[in-house]
C-alpha cells in the first residue's frame, strides 16, 4: 500500500476492531460515513456498543468530542448554548454549548422532544447556529453521531423522514456472535481499551482523505446502476415514495469512500451494493408499512431486482 | 376489483342512451318505460340521494322483465325478442354498475346492441349515427380505466376520438379486404309486418280511392343506355285467375311449361336492380327477363320470384330483351287457364265483346285496337273511381267509364277472354324517375301499374297497355307528372318532397339525396357482391382464401414480431463489438452453466461460476478483470485484452462442453 493516508486509515480500522469485537463491517461503515462527510445514526438497543463506537471513532480520527445525553426535558439551549449578561463588561456573552465540537455524540436522540431534535438537525445541515440574531460557525470538521433506541420502545419521539434524511447512514450493531461474546466476557470491560486507542489521523489528513474519496472515479456503468436503483424505488408499487436525488448522491458518495477504503481509485457495483442498506434503508418506506422498519426487505428487493448491467 | 369513477358512471348512462335511441321505434312501451326508469334511478344513486338497490329488488326487476319479454315475444319469431332481451338486460345492469368488470360487460353488450340496429335500418344516417355511438361507447370504455381520483369527464372523449381516428384506416382496409362470409344461420326479421307494394290480387271495383305511396320500390342502373320511358315496363307478377270481380295470382302456376319458350330479338339489356325489402317473394324485371339470376326462379309468365321472402335490401343483375317472342305455341292446359272466366255475370260486356269481335273479323289485334279506340274516345283516368257493384266490368265499361290502370287492364283481359283470346293481367311497375347525378332509375310504389297481355298464335304473348290509350302521359311521362293534380296522389304524406313537381332546387336536392342513398346501397351495403370484382380489378385475379391469407399473414407477422420482442424483454444488441461479444458470452454461459442473477456484476458472476467450474476459472477471471478495468476504471486501452479474454473463454467453454459430451456418450 503506497498511499500513506490509506495506511493510517487502515490502522485506525484495526485499532477500532480491537475495541469493538466482531463488528468489522459496522465499524468500516461508520468510518465510511464520516470520511464521506456525513452524519451517522446508530440504531440499536441499549448496551450494544453504540457509545463505544462513537467514542472510538472520535479518538482514532483525532477529533475533539462532546457527548450529550438527550432526555425528554432537554431544551435547544442545552445543546446550542446561551447568551448570559456579563456585568463586568456590561454586555451579553455567548456561552457555547456542547454542540461546538468536532464530533458530537448525541445519545438517544429519540428520547428528546422534536423541538430539541430539530435544533440539532438544523445545525447539522447548516454548519452554524444562530442565537439572539448572531450566527456562530461550528468547528470544521463537524460530525454528529446520533444513537437511538428503536422507536417501538416506549417513551420515544421518532424522527420524521425529513430529519432521518439528514443522516448519511443508519446502521445497527446487533448482538455479537457467541464466540465473540465469550471473548468479550473473558476480557472484561472496554473502557480501558478505549483510552488506549491511538490517534491515527490529523485534522489536515482527514481533510485530504475526504478529498481523495470524493475523487474516486465513477464510470457511467456504475452511475447508470445507481440511477436504476433509485428509479426502481420510484416506479415499484412496493415503495410508498421513491428515493430523492439527495439519497442517490449520498449513495454514490458513500460507495466512493468504500472503494477508496478498499484501495481502489474506481467504483465497482459491489461498492454500491455494500453501502446500499445503511445509506438508503432509512430513506425508504414500504407502501403498506407505517413504522418505517421494512428497510432491509426493500433493500433486498432492490438488490435482487435491479440488474447491475442494465 | 376496481371501482369506477363518477365520471365513468355518466359515460355508462350516455352509452346506454345512444344505444337505446335507434331501437325506440319498435321496442314495446313497457320496456321503454324500464329503459327510462333505470337511468333515472341510477342518476339518483349517482347524486347520492339513493343507495344501490338491494338484491331482492334486483331479483324482482329481473323476473318482471323476463316475464314481460316472454309475454311479448313468445309467439314471435325473429330477432326482435333477442334484441329486446339484450336491451332489457342493459337497462337492469345500469342499476349495479359499480366495479370495472360490470362496466366492461355493459359496454361490450352495448356495442353488440348497437350493431343490431343495422338489422332494422341500413341508411347512411344510421351508419353515421353508429359512428357517433361507437365514439361514445369507446369513450365510456376509456373512462372506466381512469383513476377514480383523477377522473375527468371530457378526457375520455378526446382519447376515444383519437383512437377512432387511428382506427379509421384499419376500418377501410378491413371493409375492402375482409372476406364476406354468408350468415351461418338465418333469422327471419319482421316477417309478420307487411310493407306496401303490389298485392297478390287486384279487384279495382272495391277501391274508391287509390292511395299512392312515394316509397321507393327499387332502383335500377343500366350497363348501357336506359330504355325509352315508354319501354320501361317492370313486370312482377301475373294475375291469371278471374272470379268476376277480382284478378288473382294463380296459386300454383306451371312455370316449367314456359321456360325456354322465349326467343329474344335484338340486343339484350343488362342492368342491376337494388330491390327494397318487401317481405314477399316476387321481384321485378324489365319486360322481358331472359332467365333467373341466382337464388331466384322464373315464375308464371316469365316473372322473377325469389326463393326466400325479400326481408332485406336485395341486389341482383338481370338481362332482358325489349323485343321478344314468348311462347308462340300455347299448350292446351295453358290455353284453358288463360281463357278461364266465371260462367255467369257481366253479360253486357260479353255481348259487346262478341259484337266487336265480329266487327274486327275475328282478328285479335284488330279487336284490341277497337277496344282501345273505345277507351280513348269515352273513358277517363282517375285515382278516385266510383265503387262498382255486382257486375263490375259491365258497370265500368258502360256506366262509370272512369278508373285507373287496374280497371282498364282487367276489363280488356275480360273482353279478350270472353271472345276466346287467351289473355292475362300483368302487374308491376311502369316508368321511374331518372337520376341524372348517378345515372340510375328510381321506381317508387306510385309507379305500380297493371297492363294486359294477350296471346296470338305464332306471335306469342303481346303486351298492350290500355291505360296508355286513356292517359298517354301516364306512360310517356313520370307518374308524378301524370298524377300531380290528383287529390289522391301522395295523400298519405302531404309534405312529401315528391309533391314539388319537377322544377326548383328542392327537386335537385331531393335527387342528389337519393343519389347519395343509391351510391351507399350499391357500394357500401352491397359491396359484398362486388368485392371480388373490385379486388381483382386492383390486384388481378384473387380468390376468397387468398384474401384471407393476405389479411392473416401480415397481421400474424406483426403480432409475432411484437410477441417476440416482448418475450426477449425488449433487449437490444449493443452496437459496441466488445459489448456484443460479452453479451453473447453471457448468454452462452447462462445456457451452459448458470444464469447471472440481476444483482451480480460480471466480476461476482465470474467468481461464482469459477468456483463451481475450476476448468473455466482462469478464463472467467481474466474476462472479469479486463471487464472491470474497461467498464469501471475507464481504462479503454484494455478493450482488446477484454475481447481476447472473451474469445479465449468461449473457446474454453466450447472445449469443456465437447469433453463433457464425449464423456457422456462414453457413459452411455
Amino acid at each position: 500500500m503506497s498511499n500513506p493516508l490509506l495506511q493510517s486509515v487502515g490502522d485506525a480500522l484495526t485499532a477500532l476492531d480491537r475495541v469493538l469485537l466482531g463488528k468489522q463491517l459496522q465499524v468500516k461503515l461508520a468510518l465510511t460515513c464520516l470520511l464521506s462527510q456525513g452524519h451517522l445514526l446508530i440504531e440499536d438497543l441499549p448496551g450494544m456498543g453504540k457509545t463505544t463506537l462513537a467514542h472510538g471513532l472520535a479518538r482514532v480520527l483525532g477529533l475533539e468530542d462532546q457527548r450529550v445525553q438527550f432526555t425528554s426535558d432537554m431544551l435547544p439551549a442545552d445543546i446550542i448554548g446561551v447568551s448570559i449578561f456579563d456585568q463586568t463588561q456590561g454586555e451579553f456573552r455567548f456561552h457555547a454549548g456542547p454542540l461546538f465540537s468536532q464530533l458530537l455524540l448525541a445519545d438517544e436522540i429519540n428520547r428528546t422532544t422534536p423541538k430539541t431534535q430539530s435544533a440539532l438537525l438544523e445545525a447539522m445541515e447548516e454548519g452554524q447556529v444562530t442565537v439572539d440574531g448572531h450566527s456562530y460557525k461550528l468547528p470544521q470538521p463537524f460530525f454528529v453521531i446520533a444513537t437511538q433506541n428503536p422507536v417501538t420502545q416506549y417513551g420515544t419521539f421518532p424522527l420524521p423522514e425529513s430529519q432521518l434524511d439528514r443522516f448519511l447512514m443508519r446502521i445497527a450493531l446487533g448482538y455479537p456472535a457467541p464466540e465473540v461474546e465469550r471473548r468479550l466476557l473473558a476480557g472484561g470491560g472496554t473502557r480501558s481499551e478505549l483510552q488506549g486507542l491511538p490517534c491515527c489521523l490529523t485534522p489536515g489528513a482527514l481533510l485530504e482523505v475526504q478529498q481523495q474519496c470524493a475523487a474516486v472515479h465513477a464510470s457511467s456503468s456504475v452511475i447508470d446502476y445507481v440511477q436504476r436503483l433509485v428509479q426502481y424505488t420510484r416506479d415499484s408499487e412496493q415503495f410508498s415514495y421513491g428515493v430523492s436525488p439527495r439519497g442517490a448522491l449520498a449513495l454514490l458518495r458513500c460507495a466512493r469512500t468504500w472503494a477508496w477504503l478498499d484501495g481502489r481509485s474506481h467504483l465497482l457495483p459491489e461498492d454500491v451494493q455494500q453501502v446500499l442498506e445503511p445509506v438508503l434503508g432509512h430513506r425508504m418506506r414500504a407502501a403498506e408499512d407505517v413504522g418505517g422498519y421494512a428497510g432491509t426487505r426493500l433493500v433486498n428487493e432492490l438488490l435482487t431486482r435491479v440488474d447491475v448491467l442494465g | 376489483m376496481k371501482q369506477i369513477s363518477r365520471a365513468a358512471v355518466v359515460w355508462q348512462l350516455l352509452a346506454f342512451g345512444v344505444v337505446l335511441l335507434p331501437h325506440l321505434a319498435w321496442l314495446p312501451l313497457w320496456l321503454i318505460g324500464i329503459c327510462l326508469m333505470t337511468p333515472g334511478v341510477r342518476l339518483m344513486i349517482h347524486g347520492g340521494r339513493w343507495s344501490l338497490p338491494h338484491w331482492s329488488v334486483k331479483l324482482v326487476l329481473v323476473l318482471a322483465v323476463a316475464g314481460g319479454l316472454i309475454l311479448t315475444y313468445s309467439r314471435a319469431t325473429g330477432m326482435r325478442g333477442m334484441v329486446a332481451l339484450l336491451i332489457g338486460a342493459l337497462a337492469l345492469k345500469l342499476l349495479e354498475i359499480y366495479h370495472r368488470r360490470d362496466a366492461l360487460v355493459m359496454l361490450y353488450v352495448s356495442l353488440f346492441v348497437l350493431a343490431t340496429s343495422f338489422l332494422f335500418y341500413q341508411t347512411i344516417a344510421v351508419a353515421l349515427y353508429a359512428l357517433l355511438a361507437t365514439t361514445v361507447i369507446v369513450a365510456a370504455l376509456n373512462s372506466i380505466q381512469q383513476d377514480p381520483m383523477r377522473a375527468d369527464l371530457l378526457r375520455p372523449l378526446r382519447r376515444a376520438l383519437r383512437l377512432l381516428l387511428f382506427a379509421l384506416p384499419l376500418m377501410l382496409v378491413l371493409f375492402l379486404l375482409f372476406p364476406r362470409i354468408g350468415p351461418l344461420w338465418s333469422v327471419p326479421l319482421d316477417r309478420q309486418v307487411a310493407r306496401s307494394g303490389l298485392a297478390d290480387s287486384m279487384s279495382p271495383g272495391d277501391i274508391s280511392q287509390l292511395i299512392r305511396s312515394g316509397a321507393t320500390a327499387f332502383r335500377v342502373s343500366f350497363d348501357a343506355a336506359a330504355p325509352a320511358p315508354a319501354q320501361r315496363y317492370w313486370r312482377s307478377m301475373i294475375y291469371s285467375e278471374f272470379d268476376g270481380r277480382t284478378w288473382r295470382r294463380a296459386r300454383s302456376g306451371d312455370e316449367r311449361e314456359e321456360s325456354g319458350l322465349l326467343q329474344g330479338q335484338g340486343g339484350a339489356i343488362d342492368y342491376e336492380i337494388i330491390f327494397e325489402p318487401s317481405n314477399r317473394n316476387w321481384l321485378v324485371a324489365l319486360d322481358l327477363p331472359a332467365g333467373a339470376p341466382d337464388r331466384m326462379r322464373l315464375a308464371e309468365g316469365h316473372t322473377l320470384l325469389s326463393l326466400r321472402p325479400v326481408d332485406r335490401r336485395l341486389s341482383y343483375r338481370a338481362r332482358s330483351y325489349a323485343s321478344y317472342r314468348l311462347q308462340p305455341y300455347l299448350p292446351q292446359r295453358a290455353r284453358v287457364r288463360y281463357l278461364q272466366l266465371p260462367a255467369f255475370g257481366n253479360a253486357r260486356s260479353r255481348a259487346q265483346a262478341a259484337r266487336w269481335w265480329q266487327q274486327s273479323g275475328a282478328d285479335p289485334q284488330r279487336f284490341v285496337n277497337r277496344v282501345l279506340g273505345e277507351f280513348n274516345a269515352a273513358f277517363s283516368y282517375t285515382l278516385t273511381p266510383a265503387r262498382l257493384g255486382a257486375d263490375a266490368v259491365d258497370q265500368f265499361l258502360f256506366d262509370t267509364q272512369q278508373g285507373f290502370c287496374g280497371h282498364y287492364a282487367g276489363a280488356l283481359s275480360f273482353l279478350l277472354r270472353s271472345v276466346g283470346v287467351p289473355a292475362r293481367v300483368v302487374a308491376g311497375y311502369q316508368g321511374g324517375e331518372w337520376n341524372p347525378y348517378e345515372q340510375y332509375l328510381t321506381v317508387r310504389q306510385y309507379d305500380a301499374h297493371a297492363w294486359t297481355e294477350y296471346w296470338v298464335e305464332g306471335a306469342g304473348w303481346l303486351r298492350v297497355d290500355p291505360t296508355a290509350a286513356v292517359a298517354p302521359e301516364r306512360v310517356l311521362e313520370s307518374a308524378s307528372a301524370a298524377y300531380a293534380d290528383d287529390p289522391a296522389f301522395l295523400s298519405d304524406s302531404p309534405w312529401s318532397p315528391l309533391r314539388l313537381g319537377r322544377s326548383g332546387w328542392l327537386q335537385g336536392l331531393r335527387q342528389q339525396l337519393d343519389a347519395a342513398n343509391f351510391v351507399w346501397h350499391r357500394w357500401v351495403l352491397n359491396y359484398q357482391a362486388r368485392q371480388l370484382g373490385v379486388l381483382s380489378g386492383w390486384f388481378g385475379a384473387v380468390s376468397g382464401w387468398k384474401i384471407v391469407l393476405a389479411l392473416l399473414l401480415p397481421s400474424a407477422l406483426v403480432l409475432g414480431l411484437v410477441a417476440w420482442q416482448q418475450l426477449r424483454g425488449g433487449r437490444r444488441r449493443p452496437r459496441d463489438p466488445v459489448e456484443r461479444a460479452l453479451q453473447r458470452l453471457l448468454e452462452l454461459l447462462a445456457r451452459e452453466v448458470d444464469v447471472r442473477r440481476p444483482n451480480e456484476s460480471i466480476q461476482a458472476y465470474a467468481g461464482r461460476l469459477g468456483e463451481r467450474n475450476p476448468s473455466l476459472a482462469a478464463e472467467l477471471a481474466a474476462v472479469a478483470r479486463a471487464d472491470a478495468a474497461v467498464r469501471y476504471a475507464a481504462r479503454d486501452e484494455q478493450r482488446q485484452q477484454l475481447l481476447d479474454a472473451i474469445i479465449l473463454c468461449r473457446r474454453r467453454l466450447r472445449r469443456v462442453r465437447r469433453r463433457r459430451g464425449e464423456s457422456r456418450s462414453v457413459d452411455e
